[in-house]
């Protein structure tokens, strides 16, 4: 599964380079996030509860920053389990272009699912996926712009 | 005689016997919500289990922690492998001379594997638990593709690491199963270089699965202070599965009791054994209370057997004029992480060597390819014989395939093609014997009641309109003509786990001339009460509304390798008779003694023993039940009972020509069925009204299957099409109107000449429905599309075509 899609933030690209980077506007963008754990500047630790369909489950998992391309780009593995319901793999590359004071981010991003989460989910989980990259970018302009303000 | 007396005619009719469509005896209960299912036993005290399933195709088992499962209250075991390990019943034989994991020993080889085994006192305690229990898993590589799995390095079997040589021969790859030949390659390689025509084609027949209604289970109850198991289940071979429950536990075979209740459809999906029968079994034996296991429409789909999954390539050699010189086939066969193919134990692709259809191919050769891979194991015939659903397919697709190829009708080419009648007991080159047919008759009856001639007109015409854009629909004519290869079977060739394929009947007349008849087999909704109890009617003369017929239970019945081939009338219906003939017997000796002549003297009359050249002297069957129980008769026991086990010695060779017309829409790839013929020749018929339900559930299920019924998987191994959302079981809204016909052919070697119908129309249905669709875009250069055609597909081959530019 490819998620692919962009977003112009109102604020400028320092600012949101540091709340990608940031685990409490992490923690509060990320749809069903109740906890998100810094282990070091690169590994956090997630606990996020999902609904694909008829399945919700509580996953808990492993993510990895990739910060190489600071403060242009950005990139992000991770895994995730949530038992029963299944598991998750995936990343996303996040790309950030500053355009008169506002941010532009690109993300293109990748996921394999696995477990009952696939098999129930099948015809959901794209458009579920979608809307939940959507409801994420959408919370984490609306708090990086109002950090911002 | 006065005017009461009722005349032969009435007194045959009073009997109900062969060819009367008598309403089915076991519908009252099922109508009535009166069933009696695995899952409505209820015994005292009894628990519930349910399994731990692996979400990975194929991982490592690092650990498994029961502890959180076992703090829930109601929760009374967790079985793992090392619980069964002990008692050796960690791992199972399958059908097919492998082995299978009852609960993951180190390792998962598909999505959906057994783990582990929750006990507790309701089945939503068992749920929870399920959910509590924590394993950890190692991803290892998952391979999905057979192709891709006899080329990599990844073992999945790593049990077998080294063993050369399988049940079926020499393995030659470590995910290799067997390879199983028949015919003569060299011939045929010869016929093939040396032929005018030469038509090639590969075609998979995709992973589907039987998806019974009734989902599979069992209830095992270990009486402790007598020693005795019942195992109450969905069994179609209860007698195996008791043999089998013995061998493995250890238990004494008359300790232990099977019984298969009502069966809510069957369709292959129940002969194979399940790793739930053994953990409710283990499960009984711990915690000395009944144990059940019901799975769920989910576990069903992806874990029980499901079926198909060949790869099949086919070259079919012909003379210009299309006379078919010689048939080579190669099949690539997916079983999945253990091979537990359900069929005989020397046919490890089943009677896929039928594959030479209906036609006089002086020679053929086939071979077959087991593979293992990261699916579900099973492979059963689902609603057809041994693999013959994919032979027919296979050799169907190739006619139609062979007449592109020859720009020739493809009814003419089958037509020229034929078996003909005086040809038979006809030697396959593939080694069978077809007992019998007239297919050019059957054929000739079917085009002629469709007016096929007319049909290919207005397709002509409906091709030229849509070429001036005056339609958006294309007309395909499916056709098909099948041979079917059932009643297995001859047990010098024929058996399972080393149990001859012979089935049985035990008579028992009452005195006051009503009947009980057992038998081994068990019906899954087929209607043996009604059809047994018409063909021991004709038998014995006494109504069948006289007469009991019992299955399912081994404690009552007699041995019997059960029902799943359409084996049943064929072999248990044979026994049947055969029994039948053993009362008549020892009643002409009774009618002898009490009509005071010898016992040449009499001769059968329907329903009783008339007295040769005199009959206003007789004696009915009534009237010779009750005296074999109130009279002294000089050498003769008392009583009137007797049994007959049934080796049948050869198998039936039902037939049948069936043509589907569809309308296609190429913009939305909606298929319309507007016309469905079949005619079916099974032989003698028992009850019409059976065989024409038969007919209809068979095409229907052939309509799924052809259409978009199919187990599905992505690359990791998840099971897309888990639940009925996404597979496709018809319902009455996608059903067309069928219409029935036959012709009669009885069977020469079959006491009354019946040959099995409920497979037939499955058959024969699925290479029609294909063909009407491919059929539909063969003017526009289409020679072959894979099932399943869903809408999507369909449409996808229209615009591969050109058609929506």
């Amino acid at each position: 599964m490819e998620l692919k899609d962009d977003i112009t933030i109102n604020a400028p690209k320092s600012v949101v380079y540091a709340a990608l980077n940031d685990p409490e506007v992490l923690r509060q963008c990320i749809p069903g996030c109740e906890e998100l754990i810094k282990h070091s500047d690169t590994d956090l630790e997630a606990k996020v509860v999902l609904k694909v369909g008829p399945v919700k489950a509580k996953f808990s998992g492993a993510v990895v920053l990739d910060t190489a391309g600071a403060p242009d780009a950005f990139s992000l593995t991770g895994q995730g389990n949530g038992g029963a319901a299944g598991h998750a793999k995936g990343g996303a590359d996040v790309t950030l272009e500053e355009v008169d004071g506002q941010t532009i981010l690109r993300y293109d991003a990748k996921a394999e699912i696995g477990g009952k989460l696939a098999q129930l989910g099948s015809r959901l989980i794209q458009s579920t996926a979608k809307k939940l990259a959507a409801n994420f970018f959408t919370k984490f302009a609306d708090v990086v712009e109002n950090v911002d303000a | 005689m006065n005017d009461m007396t009722p005349d032969r005619e009435e007194r045959s009719a009073n009997l109900k016997g062969l060819g009367c469509s008598r309403k089915r005896v076991e519908d009252a209960r099922f109508t009535q919500g009166k069933g009696n299912y695995v899952d409505d036993i209820k015994l005292p005290g009894m628990l519930h289990g349910d399994f731990v399933r692996s979400p990975y195709a194929h991982a490592r088992v690092v650990s498994i922690n029961k502890d959180a499962a076992l703090e829930l209250p109601g929760v009374v075991a967790v079985l793992t492998a090392e619980d069964l390990a002990p008692l050796n019943l960690h791992w199972m034989p399958t059908l097919a001379g492998d082995k299978q994991m009852v609960l993951a020993d180190g390792k998962v080889l598909f999505q959906g594997q057994e783990v582990a085994f929750v006990v507790a006192k309701d089945r939503y305690i068992a749920a929870d638990a399920v959910e509590l229990v924590e394993v950890e898993y190692e991803e290892l590589p998952v391979i999905v593709d057979p192709f891709e799995a006899l080329k990599t390095d990844v073992v999945l079997r790593e049990d077998l690491a080294g063993q050369t040589e399988g049940a079926h021969g020499p393995r030659k790859h470590h995910n290799h199963i067997f390879t199983w030949e028949q015919g003569d390659e060299a011939t045929t390689n010869q016929v093939l270089d040396d032929a005018e025509v030469v038509a090639e084609e590969t075609m998979y027949y995709h992973r589907t699965h039987p998806c019974p209604l009734e989902t599979c289970g069992s209830v095992a109850s270990m009486d402790k202070v007598n020693g005795k198991l019942t195992l109450y289940g969905t069994f179609q071979a209860p007698h195996v599965v008791r043999t089998v429950a013995s061998l493995l536990s250890g238990i004494e075979e008359h300790n232990i009791r099977v019984v298969s209740p009502d069966i809510g459809g069957g369709f292959g999906n129940k002969v194979g054994v399940y790793p739930g029968y053994v953990c409710s079994i283990v499960a009984s034996i711990v915690t000395g209370v009944p144990v059940k296991w019901v799975e769920d429409r989910m576990e069903n789909l992806m874990s029980t057997a499901f079926a198909r999954d060949y790869w099949m390539t086919g070259k079919i050699a012909a003379t210009k004029d299309g006379k078919i010189t010689g048939l080579h086939c190669h099949v690539t066969a997916d079983h999945g992480g253990f091979d537990a193919c359900a069929d005989p134990t020397k046919f490890p692709a089943g009677f896929m060597n039928i594959c030479t259809g209906s036609y006089d191919i002086p020679v053929a050769y086939l071979a077959v390819d087991g593979v293992y891979t990261n699916k579900a194991p099973g492979g059963v015939s689902y609603r057809c014989s041994f693999r013959v659903t994919e032979a027919v397919y296979f050799i169907e697709r190739m006619i139609e395939v062979l007449a592109i190829e020859l720009n020739m009708d493809a009814a003419e080419l089958r037509r020229i093609n034929f078996i003909k009648k005086d040809q038979f007991p006809y030697q396959s080159a593939l080694g069978w014997e077809y007992d019998s047919g007239d297919y050019h008759t059957a054929w000739e009856k079917a085009l002629k009641t469709v007016d096929y001639e007319g049909l290919r007109k207005e397709q002509a015409e409906r091709v030229e309109a849509f070429k001036r854009g005056e339609t958006r629909t294309l007309m395909g004519v499916g056709l098909s003509f099948f041979t079917e290869i059932v009643g297995a079977g001859p047990v010098k060739n024929c058996d399972i786990l080393g149990m001859g394929m012979f089935d049985s009947c035990e008579i028992r007349i009452h005195p006051t001339g009503s009947a009980i008849a057992r038998l081994g087999t068990i019906s899954q909704g087929q209607g043996h009460a009604t059809t047994f109890a018409q063909i021991l009617a004709s038998e014995i003369g006494l109504s069948a509304d006289s007469i009991t017929i019992e299955e399912g239970d081994t404690d009552t019945a007699p041995y019997g390798l059960g029902t799943y081939g359409s084996r049943s009338t064929p072999v248990a219906g044979a026994a049947t008779a055969m029994a039948g003939r053993k009362i008549r017997a020892k009643a002409q000796m009774i009618a002898a003694y009490l009509l005071e002549v010898h016992d040449d003297d009499v001769e059968w009359d329907i329903d009783r023993f008339v007295v040769k050249g005199a009959p206003e002297r007789f004696k009915t069957m009534k009237e010779i039940a009750y005296a074999a129980y109130n009279q002294a008769i000089p050498g003769v026991e008392p009583g009137l009972e007797a049994v007959s086990y049934y080796d049948p010695p050869n198998m039936t060779y039902p037939f049948g020509a069936y043509v589907c017309v569809m309308d296609i829409d190429v913009d939305t790839g909606v298929p319309e069925i507007r016309r469905f013929y079949a005619l079916d020749d099974c032989g003698t018929r028992i009850n019409p009204m059976i065989i024409e339900g038969q007919v209809h559930g068979g095409l229907t299920e052939a309509l799924a299957v052809a259409l978009g019924q199919e187990i599905a998987y992505d690359d990791l191994g998840n099971v897309k099409t888990g639940t009925l959302m996404d597979f496709f079981l018809p319902t009455a809204w996608e059903v067309p109107n069928y219409e029935t016909d036959h012709t009669v052919t009885p069977s020469p070697h079959h006491p009354i000449g019946a040959k099995g119908v409920g497979e037939s129309p499955h058959v024969g249905g699925v290479p029609c429905f294909s063909n009407a669709v491919q059929d539909a875009f063969r003017a526009f250069g289409l020679r072959h599309t894979n099932m399943p055609h869903d809408h999507w597909r369909i449409w996808q081959t229209a615009n591969r075509l050109g058609l929506h530019d």
